[in-house]
């Protein structure tokens, strides 16, 4: 049996290329993750330390008030660790939000390293971040300005410093006293503190270590997020690899078909069942280890060119190539390989078994497998599908995640069995498109229901999860804007917390580009009886109380924000935390007093009024009253200007541009762009590296197309040279193998999209709703109608290959017998 | 081995050759100029060709230089052992092959003259073809087997097209078959079918590749009584490849190929 091992993969090796590239595909991926997890590791291990590197204690859960105090008790021993997130703008460049770090004032605890230029002495002085430094032109001696409205600040470039991987890295350095000037920024956290020599008294709550105990500390925190994002690389890894298995599994399948007379024939000579299926089996294992051994090569290599690429691409990588070769990951993917050959091979191997010897006497050499499904097949593929949509519908019932992805699975394994019964019907009716000229395509393409059925299947994997990716994240995305509205009701708001603003004020902002409606808002400054340091401005400021009628006009949510009851005053929790009234009035009633102050020249003092406080997020500082309780303080002049973005607006441009009319009139900028921004960038981002990742399946399925295809044509060369002999030209024989790629492709599509679509609203039922109140149906249908055309055309591209082969045959082929 | 009953089938070889038993090589198409001066126009005639495979040591000559006149209306059998040559001449006389050298003229086309779509194109027009082992297309029922050749040249077919399909299917005996599948008939009924689906294009000339290589004696008979008949009756020109005298008694003109050249 040897010999004829030997002679087998001598043979026919070059036909398990395509198998063996969806296993080399599948086992990069997983030796891939395991090459950048170990990088992402490696880069975190080498900048977690650097920041305590000088410091003989870290203080940690310390607090921004905390950290203040402590700070300026103990000196220049002690440095705090921490960042405000501030607009930043450097001559015509302008970033609405960049980290503002400090530089710590005792040399032993600066770690970071200078460029050029020196470290900051005072307050006005500054480092820039390599990269910021190159992004925005800024050089040393330049003049850049942090933040916004009254508490902007011009300071002087001192030095350029060397871009780090380190957590606490920022794209400008201050001291810590120029950094204090944000100290009611909501954005300024600090939290932990490095000291040198002993600690002292502890403020409460806060804890000291050793800088190494810290270090691990973190360090284990971090390793666990990179553990839940390897794990969940290797979902997609999976996919990919259950992907692989139905294209090996194919291709063993038609390999075998294909050679029933010669595997007859060795039945005839004499061997036995158990050789002749050991011979096939090795042959499998001799593909299998090839291709894992390829795989894991392959994989190392792609990891360490994404490590090389993404640090050479973005400045805060947080990769670096690993020293020492991850061996188990190696070692993993290997195995992992193997496993799935075998785990592929197994069904059509031992099918070889039931091969009979007298099919190799059998007078007819010509190959025409059919395969159909048995009853055993049908009545499983039914029950799987029955129970499936039991357990979709329990889940969407009782919001249960668990029988959510164990109905999906059970439903996807009842369509994978009712395949051989369902596709060709899907593909015929696709086919009656293509007209009498699709015909021929039609017929080929459903002449092998099960064939036919592995093929498609393997692709409905990957389309059903895009689908179902997109849907879910359009559905997502569509819920998060609704809840955004009453999050943030308001795109940007400008307020004055100094005098009314003028009437052109709303004029200039209305012609700012990007502004789809803007109104002006009027209300009275009052001052709070016993409440030190009111508004968000900062000690001793006076409140801003505002009434708008029309503010339906401008809101994300209608205006419902500022529909307030009379003697009731709501504020932005956000700013003043979940029980203002704690902070700003009487500590018991949930109430606070509030008295016009009046500045002897626009407001009149009046007698002070007791407003109930509500909560609510999403416009700022000020309070809003109801129109008749302004009345009741005082007279209303208009203190601020409410801006909805028009639909096309660039979010980015128009802050900038409402942060510099801001600075011009003396007001502050408030706004809910920014979050949503954020949250849209996050959900693309998500979608992006979702598709991206899936793709990969994509692509194995796609190879494995064009291997059925492929084989499927070294089995027709008989007819295909007969249809030529007849009068088919070869462009008309290209056409119709890409017209039965493409039947096979478009029929996985739409059934994928269809089961995608259907598991994206089950997921929606179970997730969704549970998770936010103003949750939305959303179906992306120009996405999804795009996903028709792409996998036609993948369909077109995978017919290529073997529509070049078949129409290389020469109609004398027909006449010959093989 | 029979003598053919009628004259024409001329084949004019290389002086040297011998002409034993092919019938008498009458001096009428000794110069090849004379086409369409013989009382029997041609259907296709062939100059000089010749046919080498391979190259260096492995060259193998298949054909050595022939020359054949194939008159119209006839029954013709060219016959020879397995590995004479007469496959590869009649896969160059039907534009399956390209000649190594020498001419073939299908219908006073000259067949080297085209490229291989309009080769293609001619061959849907102009040929049929009946093949050893039938090659019928599994997938497709009998009629839509038949009605293929049209198929490929215009994707619809009208009433006339499937009229014509059954009068032939009807008067090859296989009309009652023609919503069968091919893995439903027997062979001499998928041989019958595959000389209905050679004749519905009405072609000029028809190839018969050992078409009875795979039916026994009783059913070989009936389809080439099918293909004599189709001379006679129809007029349809007939070349028919085969080893066995026996199919070469029902031709018209018989043509023996040894070695490469005509015997």
């Amino acid at each position: 049996m040897r010999t004829v091992l030997l002679q087998s993969l001598r043979r026919h090796l070059r036909r398990y290329v395509a198998a063996a590239v969806a296993v080399v595909v599948a086992v990069a991926f997983v030796v891939a993750v395991g090459v950048l997890t170990t990088g992402v590791r490696t880069g975190i291990t080498a900048g977690a330390g650097s920041q305590f590197a000088g410091a003989d204690h870290v203080v940690r859960d310390l607090g921004t008030q905390n950290a203040i105090t402590y700070a300026a008790q103990h000196g220049d021993d002690v440095a705090v660790l921490g960042s405000a997130t501030l607009p930043l703008r450097a001559g015509a460049e302008q970033a609405p939000g960049k980290f503002v770090g400090n530089i710590a004032a005792a040399p032993r605890l600066r770690w970071q390293t200078l460029d050029s230029g020196r470290f900051p002495e005072r307050t006005g002085e500054a480092v820039v971040d390599v990269w910021t430094a190159q992004d925005m032109e800024i050089s040393v001696g330049d003049e850049i300005t942090l933040g916004a409205g009254s508490t902007a600040a011009d300071l002087r470039v001192v030095g350029i410093v060397a871009a780090s991987a380190n957590l606490g890295q920022a794209a400008v350095y201050v001291t810590f006293e120029q950094l204090l000037n944000w100290r009611d920024d909501e954005t300024l956290l600090l939290d932990r503190a490095v000291v040198v020599g002993d600690t002292g008294p502890l403020p409460d709550g806060a804890t000291a270590v050793t800088p190494e105990e810290h270090a691990a500390e973190s360090m284990a925190q971090h390793t666990n997020n990179v553990n839940v994002l390897s794990l969940l690389l290797l979902v997609f890894a999976g996919i990919a690899l259950l992907v692989s298995v139905l294209v090996i599994a194919n291709t063993f399948s038609i390999l075998f078909a294909q050679r029933v007379r010669d595997l007859a024939l060795l039945r005839c000579v004499g061997a036995t069942r158990r050789q002749v299926m050991g011979s096939v089996r090795r042959e499998a294992a001799v593909v299998g280890v090839l291709a894992s051994l390829v795989g894991v090569a392959v994989g190392t290599g792609a990891g360490y060119g994404l490590v090389a690429l993404v640090d050479a691409l973005t400045r805060q990588s947080p990769l670096s190539a690993p020293a020492q070769l991850p061996g188990w990951w190696l070692l993993g993917g290997f195995a992992v390989g193997l496993v799935v050959t075998a785990v592929a091979s197994w069904l059509p191997t031992r099918r070889v078994v039931r091969i009979s010897p007298l099919a190799a006497l059998r007078p007819d050499g010509a190959v025409d497998v059919r395969s159909g499904a048995g009853r055993n097949r049908v009545a499983l593929g039914a029950l799987f599908l029955a129970g499936g949509v039991v357990l979709l519908a329990v889940a969407a019932v009782r919001d249960s995640t668990v029988s959510m992805v164990a109905g999906g699975g059970t439903l996807f394994a009842g369509v994978l069995l009712l395949g051989p019964l369902v596709v060709p019907r899907v593909v015929r009716v696709v086919g009656a498109l293509l007209g009498p000229g699709g015909r021929l395509a039609t017929e080929n393409a459903v002449r092998n229901p099960r064939r036919t059925a592995t093929t498609t299947a393997s692709l409905l994997v990957g389309v059903t999860l895009t689908t179902a990716v997109l849907t879910g994240l359009a559905t997502t995305r569509a819920s998060v804007d609704a809840n955004h509205g009453t999050a943030h009701p308001l795109d940007v708001a400008l307020t004055s917390w100094t005098g009314p603003l003028d009437a052109a004020v709303l004029d200039r902002v209305r012609a700012t580009p990007g502004v789809g409606e803007a109104i002006a808002v009027d209300g009275v400054l009052v001052d709070l009886a016993g409440a030190e340091g009111a508004g968000s401005g900062g000690a001793g400021r006076p409140l801003l109380l505002l009434g708008a009628p029309d503010a339906d006009q401008v809101a994300r949510d209608g205006g419902a924000f500022a529909r307030v009851e009379p003697g009731t005053v709501a504020l932005d929790a956000d700013v003043y935390g979940e029980d203002p009234a704690e902070r700003l009035g009487d500590r018991t009633a949930g109430t606070v007093t509030a008295s016009a102050g009046g500045d002897g020249e626009h407001d009149v003092a009046a007698s002070p009024v007791q407003l109930r406080v509500t909560t609510g997020t999403g416009w700022g500082g000020a309070g809003i009253v109801a129109p008749e309780t302004l009345t009741d303080l005082g007279t209303p002049r208009t203190y601020a200007v409410w801006v909805r973005a028009s639909a096309d607006a660039d979010p980015v441009a128009l802050l900038a541009d409402m942060d510099t009319l801001a600075d011009d009139i003396g007001a502050d900028v408030d706004n809910g762009l920014r979050a949503e921004v954020a949250d849209h960038q996050m959900l693309g981002t998500i979608t992006a590296a979702t598709l991206g990742l899936l793709g990969i399946s994509v692509v194995i399925a796609l190879i494995g197309i064009a291997n059925t295809l492929g084989l499927s044509v070294l089995e027709r060369v008989r007819e295909h040279a007969m249809l030529r002999a007849l009068g088919l030209t070869r462009r008309q024989l290209r056409r119709m193998l890409a017209a039965e790629a493409v039947l096979l492709s478009v029929t996985a599509t739409l059934l994928g999209t269809v089961l995608g679509v259907g598991f994206a609203w089950v997921g929606y039922e179970t997730f969704v709703q549970a998770a936010l109140d103003a949750a939305t149906w959303r179906v992306p249908w120009v996405q999804l109608a795009a996903v028709l055309p792409v996998g036609a055309l993948a369909g077109l591209a995978a017919a290529v290959l073997p529509a070049r082969r078949a129409a290389a045959v020469t109609p004398t082929a027909a006449l010959t017998l093989d | 081995m029979s003598s053919s009953r009628r004259a024409p089938a001329t084949a004019a070889d290389r002086p040297a050759a011998t002409q034993p038993t092919t019938g008498p090589s009458t001096a009428r198409t000794a110069e090849p100029t004379t086409h369409g001066a013989t009382d029997q126009p041609l259907a296709a005639s062939a100059r000089g060709l010749t046919k080498t495979y391979g190259r260096g040591e492995a060259q193998v000559h298949a054909l050595r230089g022939v020359d054949l006149d194939v008159p119209r209306g006839r029954f013709t059998a060219i016959m020879g052992p397995s590995g004479s040559g007469k496959s590869t001449l009649m896969h160059c006389l039907a534009g399956l092959d390209r000649p190594s050298g020498g001419t073939v003229a299908v219908g006073g086309t000259d067949l080297g003259s085209l490229g291989d779509d309009a080769l293609t194109v001619f061959r849907r027009e102009h040929i049929g073809f009946v093949f050893q082992s039938f090659n019928l297309l599994p997938m497709l029922t009998a009629r839509q087997n038949i009605l293929l050749p049209l198929e490929l040249a215009h994707p619809r077919t009208d009433d006339a097209a499937r009229e014509r399909a059954h009068e032939l299917a009807d008067s090859l005996g296989v009309a009652d078959r023609l919503d069968h599948r091919p893995a439903e008939l027997s062979g001499g009924q998928q041989q019958r079918v595959a000389i209905a689906r050679a004749l519905i294009t009405r072609p000029s000339l028809l190839f018969a590749d050992e078409p009875t290589g795979n039916l026994d004696s009783t059913t070989s008979a009936e389809v080439l009584d099918h293909l004599r008949r189709s001379a006679r009756e129809l007029g349809q020109t007939v070349v028919m490849v085969t080893h066995e005298p026996d199919a070469a008694a029902y031709a018209d003109d018989v043509v023996t190929v040894q070695d490469g050249l005509i015997a």
